[in-house]
């Protein structure tokens, strides 16, 4: 409907030609008026349609009504023929077509103010985006540092938790320390010179009540089968490895031992200092005494 | 495209095709041979109003789509300031008061 008149639209060039209409006939122009009214009537109902569609259609029949009304008047003077009633009605289209325009025109011009705001707008909601997200990354920086002191807080919580489930009486350490020390066990003795049999060091059953000798132990449990420590316990060490050093007495070496060391293996305190000190000699040869009891 | 929107901004008439129209009329009535200039302008009328249709801003929508548009970008400036004044004021460690 709306684009009978469209399709009816010559070149521009052709458009404004005053060559009088050869078989220009009456019927046409009928048609052109009443696509015209029935358009007028549909444009209305079509609120959607873009204002630029809406003022190029307008445009349009402004064009093919100005051509009609020249044609038919080139006719009437070419054929001395009156048209009553035709050209005023396709006029009166023309003028209201052309008011149409000029309001549609008026639209489109308040549609160019309102789009300048969208600009503005559309500006300022990028503008705010940029701060949004500038803030999210602040944020987000912020939750990492929070939730890595949070964890470390509670690491630290468990610790503290353990160290007051396990904790020992500061006399029973003070206790320990005494017995460690007085065994020369961690500090040589203040005489100490190279060459000395007393020792500076822990002994091995000392080490191996200990927790890094746990710690050893788990994995080679059955290679600690052949310990020497175990075969001092069993009593099958030979006497040729179980020297007796005269400047320990056997209070001293009842006392290298924690107070859990010696109820273990059950050991007596003159044959415990013994098989200590053969632990010590102990550490060398536990090979050769290890494929002995495999024999 | 500012020639076309100072042409927009003299006003309605400059749109009117009806002088155009009436002066052809006139031509025709007295047989003047000033018709012939008159055509052309007709013509060059309609081709620059379309040129100036075709640059003219924000008019590829209907009014009524045009001011959802704009409702609905007016709406999401206010809400992304509601949103930044939000975070803004948000007080993310509250020291307790002595």
């Amino acid at each position: 409907m709306v684009g009978c008149l469209l399709h009816r639209s010559p070149p521009m060039y052709t458009l404004l030609d005053m060559n009088p209409p050869v078989q220009t006939a009456k019927e046409e122009e009928i048609n052109v008026t009443s696509c015209l009214v029935q358009k007028l009537q549909g444009l209305n109902m079509a609120a959607e349609i873009s204002t630029k569609e809406q003022l190029l259609s307008v445009l349009d029949d402004l064009e093919v009504l100005s051509r009609e009304l020249i044609e038919m008047l080139a006719l009437a003077r070419g054929q001395k023929l009156p048209q009553p009633g035709e050209d005023t009605q396709i006029l009166e289209l023309l003028v209201q077509r052309d008011r149409e325009f000029q309001e549609l025109m008026e639209v489109a011009q308040q549609q160019g103010k309102v789009h300048q705001e969208m600009q503005l707008l559309e500006k300022e909601v990028e503008k705010r985006d940029s701060d949004i997200q500038q803030l999210q990354k602040q944020l987000k920086e912020a939750e990492h540092l929070l939730a890595t002191a949070v964890y470390q807080a509670k690491e630290k919580l468990k610790s503290i938790d353990r160290a007051r489930k396990g904790s020992i009486s500061s006399e029973e350490i003070i206790k320990y320390a005494h017995r460690i020390s007085a065994s020369n066990a961690v500090c040589a003795p203040l005489n100490w010179v190279p060459g000395d049999p007393r020792r500076p060091y822990p002994t091995d059953l000392e080490m191996r009540s200990g927790m890094l000798g746990h710690m050893a132990n788990l994995p080679t449990n059955g290679m600690n089968g052949h310990l020497p420590g175990d075969a001092l316990a069993a009593g099958r060490l030979p006497d040729v490895l179980t020297p007796h050093y005269p400047w320990q007495s056997s209070d001293v070496s009842v006392g290298m031992l924690p107070p859990q060391h010696g109820n273990d293996f059950g050991l007596e305190p003159p044959g415990h200092n013994k098989e200590n000190e053969d632990d010590v000699e102990a550490m060398s040869t536990d090979s050769s005494s290890s494929s002995s009891d495999s024999d | 495209m500012a020639v076309a929107q100072a042409k927009l901004e003299k006003g309605g008439e400059d749109y009117s095709l009806l002088p155009l129209v009436h002066d052809i009329i006139k031509c025709m009535d007295k047989d003047s041979q000033d018709i012939h200039q008159e055509l052309p302008k007709l013509k060059t009328k309609i081709q620059e109003a379309r040129e100036q249709i075709s640059n003219m801003p924000g008019i590829d929508s209907s009014p009524l789509a045009q001011q959802q548009q704009l409702a609905t970008l007016r709406e999401q400036v206010r809400t992304k300031n509601q949103l930044l004044q939000k975070y803004k004021s948000l007080c993310m460690f509250d020291a307790p008061k002595a």
